[in-house]
Order: structure tokens, then sequence, then C-alpha cells
């Protein structure tokens, strides 16, 4: 066995691309580990943090939570509570605590949202910590000492914050220290009394925090207060408060890792047909020691070991190299963070044993499985000579077989495929992505039949531009189809998933601007300079200056919430029934449908209604946070693609059931007559003291949604392109190897008169044939998913399929330049060769 | 036929040959024709220090255009090494190489490598073609190179002279090993190179193959006028050239022309192999 092994180990030099591949598809594991813990710790001490002050937390029950949200959606609490709780034996102290909407404005009128997220204004708790200055009085206001600093405030300033209702100016009173708070990257904290008055309601406060007595248990002292509360109020420990925040956070960002699992999937994936391939190239380099070994009575097992050995070295190697690249990766992205605005609390990225276990597991067992084919072939040499049998051009009956085999997969997988695409929707994705898959992998196994001629194709061109060196790439690259098939197909997936990605990109601009070009009659379209939902949004004050406002003929508001069916989370949008129609045209039955919707009614999209066999008239169970279940008469029915949510109410049923009042949206027709400048002026004028207000035409209003579109989809591009550099890295691999072997073959070359710089074009034309044979049949891939994922995305608002055939060209052309790229290292180590060496060498 | 019209100007030329192995052979013409090539001085060391191998030296030689020469030589003898040198494979450590008037010594690796595809042709032992050309495309091989195309005649010459008209479209794989050997012959000499250098062309062939190769190579010195250079440890093979140096130790140790088979073994005795 050792000299199995010492065989292996001879090879070190040929498989540390490998290594990198697997370092690279393994950095993506640990990556995605590595942030999901740090996030996951940052909300956990953040919640920790604001727990820290208090035992208990009164507040009024809520049958529902709704995720990702700093704003309070429960009931509010009657302060009379305060004095009831206070004369509970064991209760320490008692407070108010009121949080709701509070935007900063700096010396310029600007409002203070940095990097577009939220600001929280809250009430003063014993738990905050000042740098400077005192505890909020009335007409004072206390700010975070990173925000001071950031926008030159000082002790004594007068500030600017708007509210739902008008904006206040205050004078900093003092500077908070920052707790570790990772939803709010601004604070404004206000004395009690105030903090009611612009964030709350008279008389009511979000919740009552109570501190116990020494030597008094959270616990006791919970049952205490629980016997006496009205029915509709709870104690909770802070504990338990905490536990929720940072698990409703958790919740809101949990599709991350599963994203990004899935791309380290894809680079799996791509990383697999690189190993797969070294190891079947190193196999039959090795064909003659592995058949001497064989006549020298090595068994079957001892032969597959000596090629699983090999493989779980370079797994491990390359997974420990991944394990510290991911690490560095994860440091990267929250230094990224961090410029972003996105402070995370607590330790800097959160390492743990799981990460690095996991990690490499995952890498050694796909380079093993990825090598298993190989080494099951290193047992098939013929014990004398066997070397024809392993050079790659598989005889004909295996060709049937591939044929066979690959059509059926294929055609499964295409089945598969259409079947979700033209089901409709509700069809499992799961199935959906099985049936892509089956798809990529019976066409990976059809390349090798269609590489031959297809490379001869691809390299004309070449042939054409480079003369003789490009043709004896090109014959190269067609003189072992099925490595020059898995190497492309590396490739081929790489750039299939992104081209897939920039269709539906393109489609999804296309019908942005499509449905303002169909249906948006307002003139303009008012939104939050921040992020919408969760704590920005257009104040409710400024639909009310703006109905009072000449210029403007009609307001109408779109407001967006959550709500529990089933324990799920869905969405819902609040519209006004009488104007929204006027804003946005739909189609006349769903616009009859919206005239008849009222305060106790829900309209349902068409498909889910069936889904759940409702009909008009029917009762919808919807849960609220802070109203708890209530039955919705189904109004009607609407189909419209440009609606981004399947259930909507009116402004009514929307302010009885729900806390925080800012708008989505905020749509404005003008007077008649008025020009689009003027009623521009007007409005702005109208505004002037809520510079959180956007205010967009048409034009800006598609290219916001242009924008959201690549805010989304160029991080997900970006991680692709690591299984693209992978991909390509294997290019590098394969043409490295195959040089090796034809070492005679080159010295031969430069013999007879083979200039240095035409063998490295040679060297070079043959990857960019592979190159351009995996980008191109990866474009092919891309019209088809994109076509079939848009299809499927028609009734989430994606109605129009567009193909950004330049896109998608310059994509393949990159690739086949990248690739050409990759083939220069491995060719100026070619041209290197002595030439009497070379010769004279036994491969 | 050709046979017959054994074109020995250059070989004649030589009218006396010195018995003192390391002196130049004499022309007694006034005006002395360039020959393909020649080596004087010769020396190639391996190594340094105690291990320093003297792989030839001090080698003089000339080879006359229009002549088919073997060299001969126990292993070791420095046979393979002063073939590689004199075609520009290979440096010497001390001394010069000649192709017609060109110095290698002076030349560039790129210079080199022009004269290699424009001026030298090769046939190896083994390994001549490459695996994914046809025979054609192995032929035009340094032509294409070049960047030239074959001149038509002078191609379908030789193709017809090696016999290989009905192969053409064949990769190597299809060829047996004495027609793979004819086609590297052939494109040694499509490109009308100055001299043909040889390593053991009949190594790998059996009998009847090696025969053939070497009465086309023949065929190429007396009809078309080419020069050969052949290393070869193989008397018979030998005894095709006008001429045997024979090699011992890196030194030329004798001459023998118009050879025949059974003079060779019997030199090769006195050599110790």
């Amino acid at each position: 066995m050792r000299r199995l092994v010492r065989g292996a180990l001879a090879h070190t030099t040929r498989l540390i691309g490998t290594a990198l591949a697997v370092a690279l598809a393994v950095t993506l594991v640990s990556g995605t580990f590595i942030l999901t813990d740090t996030i996951d710790g940052a909300f956990h001490k953040a919640s920790a943090d604001t727990a820290e002050s208090s035992d208990l937390v009164i507040r009024s029950t809520a049958l529902f939570a709704a995720q990702g949200t700093s704003l309070p959606e429960r009931e509010p609490v009657p302060e009379s509570l305060v004095s009831q709780i206070a004369a509970i034996p064991g209760v320490k102290a008692v407070w108010t605590a009121i949080q709701g909407y509070a935007e900063l404005v700096d010396k310029q009128g600007n409002a203070i949202a940095p990097k577009g997220l939220p600001t929280v204004g809250g009430s003063w708790a014993p738990s905050d910590s000042l740098v400077a200055g005192k505890a909020p009085s009335p007409g004072e206001v206390a700010i975070d000492i990173d925000t001071a600093r950031q926008y030159g405030l000082q002790l004594g300033d007068k500030i600017k914050v708007l509210f739902s209702g008008d904006s206040q100016e205050f004078t900093i009173g003092g500077l908070l220290r920052k707790a570790g708070d990772v939803i709010a990257s601004t604070k404004a904290i206000f004395d009690a009394a105030t903090a009611q008055k612009v964030l709350g309601a008279a008389g009511q406060v979000d919740a009552i925090p109570v501190q116990a007595e020494a030597g008094t248990s959270p616990q006791a002292l919970r049952s205490r207060i629980n016997a006496v509360l009205p029915a509709r109020y709870e104690a909770v420990t802070s504990a338990q408060v905490a536990k929720e925040a940072a698990e409703s956070w958790t919740k809101a960002v949990g599709f991350l890792p599963t994203a990004l699992m899935l791309f380290a999937a894809v680079a799996l994936l791509v990383g697999a047909f690189i190993i797969c391939n070294t190891f079947s190239i190193l196999v039959s380099q090795r064909a003659r020691e592995l058949a001497l070994l064989q006549a020298l009575g090595a068994g079957r097992a001892q032969l597959i070991g000596s090629v699983l050995f090999e493989a779980v070295a370079v797994g491990l190697v390359g997974s420990a190299a991944g394990v510290l690249l991911g690490a560095g990766a994860a440091r990267g992205l929250l230094v990224a963070f961090h410029h972003l605005g996105f402070e995370l609390p607590g330790p800097a990225a959160a390492f743990h044993l799981r990460t690095a276990v996991v990690s490499v597991a995952v890498g050694v067992v796909v380079t093993v499985l990825a090598a298993f084919p190989a080494a099951l072939r290193a047992t098939r040499v013929a014990p004398i000579g066997g070397l024809g049998a392993l050079d790659g051009s598989a005889g004909r009956g295996s060709a049937r077989r591939r044929l066979v085999v690959g059509l059926a997969t294929t055609g499964a997988g295409l089945a598969l495929v259409l079947d979700g695409v033209l089901g409709g929707p509700g069809r499992a994705v799961v199935v959906v992505a099985v049936g892509a898959a089956a798809l990529l992998v019976g066409l990976a196994a059809l390349i090798p039949l269609v590489a031959r001629p297809a490379a001869r194709m691809i390299g004309a061109p070449l042939v054409r531009v480079f003369g003789q060196p490009a043709f004896l790439g090109r014959e190269n690259a067609m003189r072992s189809p099925r490595r020059t098939a898995s190497t492309a197909a590396a490739l081929m997936i790489g750039i299939g998933l992104i081209g897939v990605v920039s269709v539906l990109a393109a489609s999804m601009k296309a019908s942005a601007t499509q449905t303002v070009d169909d249906s948006l009659r307002a003139d303009f379209v008012l939104t939050s300079t921040g992020v919408a939902g969760a704590a920005g949004g257009v104040p409710p004050a400024v639909v009310d200056r703006l109905s009072h406002t000449p210029a403007v003929a009609r307001v109408s508001q779109i407001l967006g919430g959550q709500w529990g069916q089933d324990g799920r989370t869905q969405t819902l949008l609040a519209v006004d029934p009488a104007a929204v129609t006027t804003m946005h045209q739909v189609d006349p039955a769903s616009e009859a449908a919206v005239r008849r919707l009222d305060d106790a009614g829900v309209l349902v999209r068409d498909t889910t209604a069936e889904r759940y066999g409702w009909k008009v008239g029917d009762k919808v169970p919807m849960t609220f946070a802070r109203t708890g279940t209530r039955q919705m008469r189904l109004e009607g029915t609407f189909a419209s693609n440009a609606v981004r949510t399947d259930y909507i109410i009116s402004l009514g049923a929307y302010a009885a059931n729900y806390a925080q009042q800012l708008a989505l949206e905020v749509d404005v027709t003008l007077a008649p007559g008025l020009a689009p400048a003027d009623g521009r002026a007007a409005i702005t004028a109208a505004l002037a003291d809520y510079p959180v207000v956007k205010i967009m035409d048409h034009t800006e209003v598609v290219r916001a949604q242009e924008q959201q579109v690549d805010r989304l989809l160029v991080p997900v591009t970006a991680l692709l392109a690591l299984s693209v550099a992978i991909a390509l890295l294997g290019i590098a691999n394969t043409i490295a190897l195959s040089i090796h072997e034809r070492t005679r073959e080159l010295g031969l070359l430069r013999a007879i008169g083979m200039a240095r710089k035409q063998l490295r074009s040679m060297i070079r034309s043959e990857a960019a044939i592979i190159a351009c044979l995996g980008a191109s049949l990866g474009v092919g891939i891309a019209l088809f998913f994109g076509w079939a994922l848009v299809s499927s995305m028609r009734h989430v608002g994606v109605t129009e399929l567009v193909f950004p055939y330049t896109q998608l060209l310059g994509l393949a052309a990159l690739a086949t330049a990248a690739g050409m790229v990759a083939g220069m290292l491995p060719a100026r180590r070619a041209a290197s060769l002595a030439v009497l060496d070379a010769i004279s060498s036994d491969k | 036929m050709a046979m017959m019209m054994r074109s020995r100007s250059a070989a004649l030329a030589v009218a006396d040959i010195d018995v003192d192995s390391t002196s130049v052979p004499t022309y007694p013409h006034l005006v002395r024709p360039v020959p393909a090539a020649r080596a004087a001085h010769a020396v190639k060391v391996y190594g340094s220090g105690e291990t320093a191998v003297r792989a030839l030296d001090g080698v003089d030689l000339e080879f006359a255009r229009g002549g088919f020469t073997a060299i001969m030589g126990p292993s070791g003898s420095g046979k393979s090494t002063l073939l590689h040198c004199l075609a520009g494979l290979d440096t010497l450590t001390s001394g010069t190489i000649h192709i017609g008037d060109t110095a290698l010594g002076t030349l560039r690796e790129r210079q080199l490598t022009r004269l290699r595809r424009d001026r030298i042709g090769f046939i190896f032992q083994a390994f001549n073609l490459l695996p994914t050309l046809t025979a054609a495309e192995n032929i035009t091989l340094p032509l294409a190179l070049a960047g030239r195309r074959p001149d038509q005649g002078w191609y379908d010459k030789v193709v017809d002279v090696v016999g290989l008209r009905d192969r053409l479209n064949h990769r190597p794989s299809e060829l047996s090993g004495g027609q793979q050997q004819r086609v590297a012959a052939a494109r040694a000499l499509v490109s009308q190179p100055e001299i043909i250098f040889a390593d053991e062309p009949t190594g790998n062939l059996d009998s009847k193959a090696g025969g053939e190769l070497l009465a086309f190579m023949r065929r190429a010195v007396d009809a078309f006028d080419q020069t050969i250079v052949m290393v070869t440890h193989d008397p018979v093979a030998a005894s095709y050239a006008d001429r045997i140096v024979f090699l011992a130790d890196g030194r030329v140790v004798d001459e023998m022309l118009d050879p025949t088979a059974e003079r060779a073994i019997d030199h090769m005795k006195l050599l110790g192999e």
C-alpha cells in the first residue's frame, strides 16, 4: 500500500490545479457558514443588549410575529397599567417603552438615512448609556455618537426630526453610546412624554419594561403580574423578547444562507467536473503503471484505493485551503457591510468548529465521488499494455450507451422543466430544479458526441486568422472529445447560469418598463429615500399635505404589510379603493373588484383563490400581529400581474389592523393642464420639510426599478462568477495535463521548426476553443432556462421575455478570451520545454 | 534505376583519407565547394568537475552536398550528441558547427528554430508524426509552420517516390511503422532542405520496412541530390551510405567509403562493439 501511496504522491504538482478548484468551491461553503453565524450572533447580541436593563416586558399579545421589522407590530398597551404594575410586590422599577418612525435631518436639510438604512426613534430607557450630555428632557433629543460625528452634530445643536406626523425641531441634549443595534443605523431617543407624543398615541405605550427587586426571580414576578393583567396583555421575560427578536431577524434573512449554499452547490458541481476530468486523465496517464501493478498482483480494491487515496489527499488539502479562503472572504464581506453602514456588533467573524468540519467533509466527499469513476476505470486496465483503451476515445459501444443515457436524462429533465413552466404556478420548485439538474447532467453526457464537430466549427475562424498553430490547437481540442467535453461542460454551467440571470434581469427590467407604460396613470410616484418596508416609508402627513396642494388633483397611497396564514407569513397591499385604479390601470374585472372593496373585505389573486377554493363572499382568515385573526370577506379576485402580492385590503382595514402607517408609495395626479415641471416644482415646494420623500416621474420609476433589479442580480452574478473561475481553472488544468502527455509531440514540433510563439499560440487556441464551446453551450442553456424561468414568473409580474443578445454574446466572447488567458500559463510552460529533453521524453 | 545513377561527385571529391582521424580531410581542388554541414573542433561536455563527461572530444567533420553519410559507433560514442549538435537541437561546449555558411553558435533561439524549419529535415527513430494530423498534413507541416504552400510538382514527386499516394488521408495510427517512417522521410524532403538528419530511422522497423525506407533515402540522394546524415548502429543500414564515419569516445576514429555491410561489421568489431 505504501508503494501505491508513493506512486500517487508523485503527481502532486499535477494536482495543484484540482486542489485549487476544490478550494474555491469550498470557500463558498465555509464563507456561508461564517457569514451566517456572524449575522446570527450579531442579532442575538443586539437583541440581548436591548433587553439587558429589564427583567420582564409587558406587552399586548400577538398571534403572529412579523419578520424583519424594527417597528412595533402589536397593539399598544394602556399607560394606566404602569401604576398598577408598580404596586405589585417585587417590582423594583417600571417604565414605558415607545418606538416609532423618527428620521433625523442634517444641516443641509437632507434626511439622515445612511446608505438607505432606516432610523429608529424611541423613548429613553435606563439601559441607554451616554457618551456626553444627559438623558433627554422635553424639547431635547439624544442621538447616537456615530451619526453625530459623521454629520458634525454637537450637543446643543438644533436638529429637525421627521415623524409620521409633523416634523419638529429639537436640541441635541445627549450623545448615546452606540449599542449593538443591527437594525437602525441612526437613533433618536426622547423622554417618555415626548416620545409618546411624536411616536405613539396619548395614553398608550408600546411596552412596559419591568425590573425585579433583588431576590425576586423574573419567572415568579412574571406569574404574579400575569395574574393581574387584563386578558389581551402578557408579561414575558426580557430574555424571551430578545430571543423572539433575534429569531425574527434570522428568519427575515433566512433566505441568505440557503441562497449562498445554492451557489456553493453550483461551484461544487463545476468543481466536480474538473476533479472528475483530472483524475480520469491521471489514470490514463498512469495506465502503464497500473497495468504493471495489476500484473504484479495488486487487487481491484488496492488499485481503486490508490486513486481514491489521491482524491482524499486533494480533497483535504483543497478543503482546508477553502476554509481559510472562506474565512477571508467572509471577513471581506463584513468589511463591505461596514462600509455600507450595516454594522455588526459582536465578534468580527464567528468561526465555529462546525464550519471547518462540515466544509472539509463536503470538499472531501465531493472530490472522492468525482474521482470514483476514474478509480473504477483504473481497475479495467488490461494487465499488459492496456494503454489504448484509456486514452479517452471510447469505443463505439460506449458511445451508443452514452447517447442513450444522455438522451434519456436530457429528455426527463426537459419534461420536468417544461411541465413546471407550462403547468402554471403551484408546481413544486424542487421538481423543476431536479429537472434542470437532470437536463444539465444529460447535456454534459451528450457533449462528447458533438465535441468534435463543434470544435471544428468553432475553431474554423481561429484557423483562418492564426493559421497553422490554431489548426494544430483545434486538432488537439478534437482529439479527446470526452476530455474537451467535460472541461467545456464545467464552463457551460457557470456561463449558463450567469446567462439565465442576465435574461431574467433584462426581462424584469423590460417588464417594469412595460408595466409603467401600460398601467401607470399617476403623474408622479412618491417613495421614501430609505429602504421601503422595515421602517422607512412615506409618512401619512405627506398625503395630507398633498391633498391640500392646489397643483395636485388626486392622491392615493399604497401600504404594505405582513400577516399570518396558518403560521406562514404572507404579504398584502393596502389601497384606496376609490383612487388606486385611477393611478394604476388594471383590467376591467379587477378594477370592478377593487371598487367593491370595503374595510371588512379582501381581494385575492384569482389563481390563489382557486387554489384554496375560495369563492366571492367566503371568509378568509387573516392573522394580524396587532389585532389577531380577522375573518375578511372575499370581495373579488384580480388577475393583474402588475400587482406584486396575492392579497389586497383597503386603507381602512389596514389602519384598523396595523400599527405603523408609512406608505410604500404615494401616487399623485396633477391638476388638469399643469405642466409636469410645474407640478414637480409644486410638490417639491409642498414637501420641502420632508426630505425623506423622493419624487419620481415615469422615467424615474422605471430607472428605480431597474436599479432594484441590478441590486439583486449583480451579487448573484458575482457569486456565479466564482463558478466560472473554477471552470477556467479547469481549462488551464486539463491543458496542462494534456501537455504533460504530449511532451514528445511538442519536442517534435519544436525540432521541425515550430517557433515558441507558434507553440504558445497553438495551446492558447486549444484553450480558446474549449472555452468557446463551453460558453456557447452555456448561452444556449441560458436561452432555454431563461425562457423557462421567465415564463414561470409571469404571475409575479415578469411579463416580458427579453433575450439580451448583445450581452450574452459579450459574455461568451469574454469567457472565450478568459479561456485563452487560462491557457497562457500551460502555454508558457510548454514553450519553455527544452527541445531535446522533450523529444527524448518517454511521454 | 535510380540506384544505378549514384551521384558521387561530392563524395569522390574526398581524394585521400588521412589515417590520423583527428585531422580534417584534405581537398585537392583549388576551389573548395562549401559543404552542406561541418563541425570544427566540436567539444560537448556534460556535467562539470569530477563527473564531467566529454561526449564530443574535438570532432572535425565535413558533409559534402549530395552525400549520404552514416555515423556509426558504440553506445556512448557521442554519435547522437553529434547529430543533435549538427542539427541545432543542442549546443556545443566549444568549437563550431556550420550549416552551409551559417555558424550555429551565433544564432539566437528564434533563428535556430527557423533554420531547422527551412534548411534542415529530420527523421527520428520513433514518434515522428503528429497523431492528430493526416499523412498529407504531417508531410507539409514544416511548410505550413513557415506559412508556405508546398511546390505541388515536388510534393507529388516525393509522395510518389515514397509510395504513399493512397495513404495520404490516413492518420498515423492507421499506418504501419514503415509507412509512418516513410511519411517522416517525405516530410523531411518536401521542404527541400539543405541537409537531412536521420537518427536511427530504421531502429523500430523490421528488415523489410527498414530496407524500403533506406532505399528511399538512397534514391533521395541519387535522384534529388539530397544530403543525408544518418546515425545508426545497424551495419546493413549504414551500407546504404556513401561513407561511414566511425565515432568512439567522442572522437572520429575512422572513415569508410563505399561501405558494405560486411566491412562495416568488421570495423565495428574492431571498435569493440
